[in-house]
């Protein structure tokens, strides 16, 4: 028998069986908390930290990953205070200003309010958010893919830098990768680059209706689990 | 070493020990820690054991060998027992000399005696030295004791007592009633109460549970975990044991790092000492416990100190970090509960065994109890590990114990914590050390580094080094830590290059604060705590770099020129000798330039001008 636990939702008590993540709590009662590196399905990580909320304990807000939080009973949890904001918007910041040419990164960018980016552009073509190598080895189990290197180095590729025989050409990793979403036509060449806020103007109920589902065009592109529920 | 079958059989070879030890004659106790290895103390031993034979004294004279004293500036050094006549600065040729001198005639070699900077006098007994007697040490004190590797001798010095009378008498309960009353915390830094700890994982369901001590020490400049499990592995060996008792635990690790060669030896080889003698395995002691160590070679990734990471590397993945939502003592190694803890916190267990919580926490401050050992670097006359009660002043421990800076200038700030830490400026010198005052005034006691620094430090630069060691340390799983400590490091590089702009500090704060709040693990949630003490105590240094452009401790080479002064210059021709860039020009014995453009500012003519002639800007 599934066992159910009741959890504080930015003040409204919500229900979900017992082992869900606050992440999927949240976002199957329509709380939209952005998150990058979190597919439904695979084990999270907690790498991107754009789904940091408050985990409220005697009295004090704790920062935490939501993705990688399980619901407890009598848990209460904000996803929107402040201070998350602040702080989600400059993770996403930071990670913008790494990755300026993916529509993926520039729709969470602007989603969490980042409207200028203060740090010169750099051109990642990979924000090491894990997706790929996650779903290579959890849903295909072939671990074609990994993590190398440490701090600066770290990188996804393939075991000893060439392709295995054992990588099935499956192409999950691509279709999985917020770098290979197609850039919005803002002018992002380089060295002009600047945050377009094209994207944004799709989104701007974001901030205003932020604990309820607004539909956003986040989904489309990228997978909000959300937009796989409503028809 | 035949097997020790119950606690009457080790009483009575205590007893025979101390009565072999009892009617020995002189011994050397000769320092042989990493510290004095670099010193040269190899040679030192070779020739006392040349000397000993030659003269065929080998009746009169025995050597030990031991583990890191502490005072390590003075390197390599030796005591005589039972004189207690301390020489340093030993080179192989004064070997005779003590030998024939002070072994034989009782007569002391006044020029390798330490002398007092402060008084100048010539101080012969180590008790009598500044830099120990104002001390209180009382985990360092045994490494001076024993022989690091022999097992006789920690036993004649008391050790295993603590076992012995935990499994004589004690229930576990008892055990961990014990170690919470005494107020011990975590040593690695974090502070978290070792009795609250344990209960937790005795509490925790789930078999087998594990017990690992971690030695995996990388702060640059700290040493302390090194010098303890290099000088005294079995007191680690006992903690750890005492703490698998009261845990419940069948099977311990000892994570070492791979680049602590004599600390991985030294804990293997009294591994497999204490199971010969029936300290470690199956049955220990004739009781019905069980416990096992294995040692855990780490390949030195500094990230791989946390606590999960640590446990990653053991179970043969990749040393990243997880979230500790669930804390590891309820899911650990192998999800199973998992209790670590660090070095000198194991090595404090038997201590705490044998003379009672209570003693324990008659020393240290309110919240911090007990002694902590410090790694006394940088600037800073007496180098070396220092051992004080918590709650000892930092001015107490730079100045008294220290000496104070090295070079006649004066002591600017000291960073402790290591990377993690903050540098406190002199102003504040007068903070008891315990973890919550410095936690308070924004750096952190952490594993126990203190880096001293002087007025020819800068402390832009110093947050720029750090920085740096950061990122390549941090492993790069989660965004703030990896990009976010690569953009600070971009914005103080900048800075230092004299490219930085005012809204630079804002940008730097927010960041910090972003940093600190968001990452996952605490090598980042702690990373900016070397730029959020310097911007709070040495905000003048960074405005003076943003504003002026200028470098006040003269060391951000962008910002400061090398000039001569032709008053002093007498035209030697030194410094264009030196300068290994062709930057100064001029004829013999007239004024010499230096030329802006192709000048490094490495400093080397500086160095070289015996008329002080060559001028910082």
């Amino acid at each position: 028998m599934l066992k159910y636990i009741t959890l504080t939702l930015d003040g409204a008590a919500v229900r979900v069986p017992e082992g869900t993540t606050v992440l999927d709590a949240a976002l199957e009662y329509g709380v939209c908390i952005p998150h990058l590196c979190h597919v439904p399905g695979l084990t999270p990580i907690g790498a991107c930290r754009l789904c940091i909320v408050e985990l409220v304990e005697n009295g004090r807000g704790r920062v935490t990953t939501s993705c990688t939080l399980a619901a407890r009973d009598g848990m209460i949890i904000l996803t929107n205070t402040e201070k998350i904001q602040k702080l989600r918007r400059n993770v996403a910041e930071l990670l913008v200003a790494e990755a300026p040419n993916s529509k993926a990164i520039q729709d969470i960018a602007a989603r969490c309010g980042v409207t200028e980016v203060r740090y010169p552009f750099h051109h990642e073509s990979c924000v090491l958010c894990g997706r790929c190598v996650r779903v290579c080895s959890e849903m295909w189990q072939a671990d074609a893919l990994g993590f190398l290197g440490r701090g600066r180095e770290r990188h996804v590729g393939f075991p000893f830098g060439t392709k295995p025989d054992f990588c099935k050409n499956c192409n999950t990793c691509i279709d999985i990768c917020p770098m290979t979403i197609t850039p919005c036509a803002g002018p992002m060449n380089v060295g002009e680059e600047y945050l377009c806020g094209r994207c944004a103007s799709q989104l701007s109920m974001a901030e205003n209706v932020s604990d309820s589902c607004v539909y956003c065009e986040l989904g489309k592109g990228f997978g909000c689990i959300r937009q796989e529920a409503l028809p | 070493m035949p097997r020790i079958q119950g606690l009457q059989d080790l009483e009575a070879l205590r007893q025979r020990l101390l009565g072999s030890s009892a009617k020995q004659k002189q011994t050397l106790v000769l320092c042989c820690g990493t510290g004095c290895q670099a010193s040269g103390c190899g040679k030192v031993l070779t020739a006392f054991r040349r000397e000993i034979e030659r003269r065929g004294m080998a009746d009169q004279l025995s050597i030990r060998v031991t583990g890191c004293h502490g005072f390590c500036e003075q390197g390599p050094l030796a005591v005589l027992e039972p004189s207690g006549i301390f020489y340093c600065h030993l080179k192989p040729e004064d070997v005779p000399e003590i030998v024939a001198e002070t072994v034989r005639s009782g007569r002391v070699v006044e020029r390798l005696l330490y002398v007092d900077p402060a008084s100048g006098e010539r101080i012969q007994r180590e008790a009598a030295i500044p830099f120990y007697r104002r001390q209180e040490r009382i985990l360092l004190d045994q490494n001076r004791r024993i022989s690091p590797t022999s097992l006789d001798d920690y036993l004649a010095a008391g050790g295993y007592t603590a076992l012995a009378s935990v499994l004589g008498e004690r229930s576990p309960e008892e055990v961990i009633e014990e170690i919470r009353a005494s107020g011990l915390r975590g040593r690695g830094g974090g502070g978290f109460p070792t009795g609250r700890k344990w209960a937790a994982c005795r509490a925790a369901p789930g078999e087998p549970k594990y017990v690992i001590c971690n030695a995996d020490e990388g702060d640059p400049g700290a040493y302390m975990d090194r010098s303890l499990l290099e000088g005294n592995p079995f007191a680690v060996i006992e903690g750890m044991t005492i703490g698998a008792y009261a845990i419940g635990a069948r099977k311990g690790y000892i994570y070492v790092r791979n680049e602590y060669p004599l600390a991985l030896a030294h804990a293997e080889k009294a591994v497999r000492c204490s199971e010969q003698a029936g300290l470690l395995g199956s049955g220990i002691l004739g009781t019905d416990l069980d416990f096992s160590i294995r040692i855990a070679r780490g390949a030195g990734a500094f990230v791989a100190g946390e606590s999960t990471a640590l446990m990653a590397a053991i179970e043969g993945r990749v040393s990243e970090p997880r979230p500790k939502d669930v804390h590891t003592v309820e899911d650990g190694l192998w999800n199973r509960p998992t209790n670590l803890n660090n070095v000198e916190t194991w090595a404090n267990v038997p201590h705490i065994i044998n003379r009672g919580a209570a003693w324990f926490a008659s020393k240290g401050s309110e919240h911090s109890k007990g002694t902590k050992i410090f790694a006394l670097t940088g600037r800073v006359q007496n180098t070396g590990l220092v051992e004080v009660p918590m709650g000892t002043t930092l001015r107490q421990i730079v100045y008294d114990i220290g000496g104070g800076a090295n070079n006649g200038s004066a002591v600017k700030a000291v960073q402790t914590g290591g990377p993690s830490g903050g540098c406190l400026p002199v102003e504040r010198f007068d903070l008891p050390v315990d973890f919550e005052t410095l936690a308070e005034a924004g750096s952190m006691v952490g594993s126990g580094g203190m880096v001293v620094m002087d007025e020819r430090t800068c402390m832009v630069d110093v947050a720029r080094y750090f920085l740096e060691f950061l990122q390549d340390e941090s492993c790069g799983k989660c965004v703030p830590c990896r990009v976010g400590i690569g953009r600070m490091l971009e914005i103080v590089t900048a800075i230092c290059q004299g490219k930085g702009e005012p809204k630079h500090l804002d940008l730097l704060e927010e960041l910090a604060e972003t940093v600190a709040e968001t990452s996952l693990c605490a090598l980042g949630k702690t990373a900016p705590n070397p730029v959020i003490s310097t911007l709070r105590y040495f905000r003048d240094e960074y405005e003076a770099h943003i504003r002026e452009k200028r470098c006040p401790a003269g060391v951000c080479r962008a910002l400061i020129t090398y000039r001569i002064d032709p008053e002093r210059c007498t035209g030697c021709g030194a410094c264009l000798k030196a300068c290994p860039h062709g930057a100064v020009s001029g004829e013999k014995k007239e004024l010499h330039a230096i030329d802006a453009e192709t000048c490094t500012r490495c400093g080397i003519c500086a160095e070289v001008c015996r008329f002080e002639a060559v001028v910082l800007e």
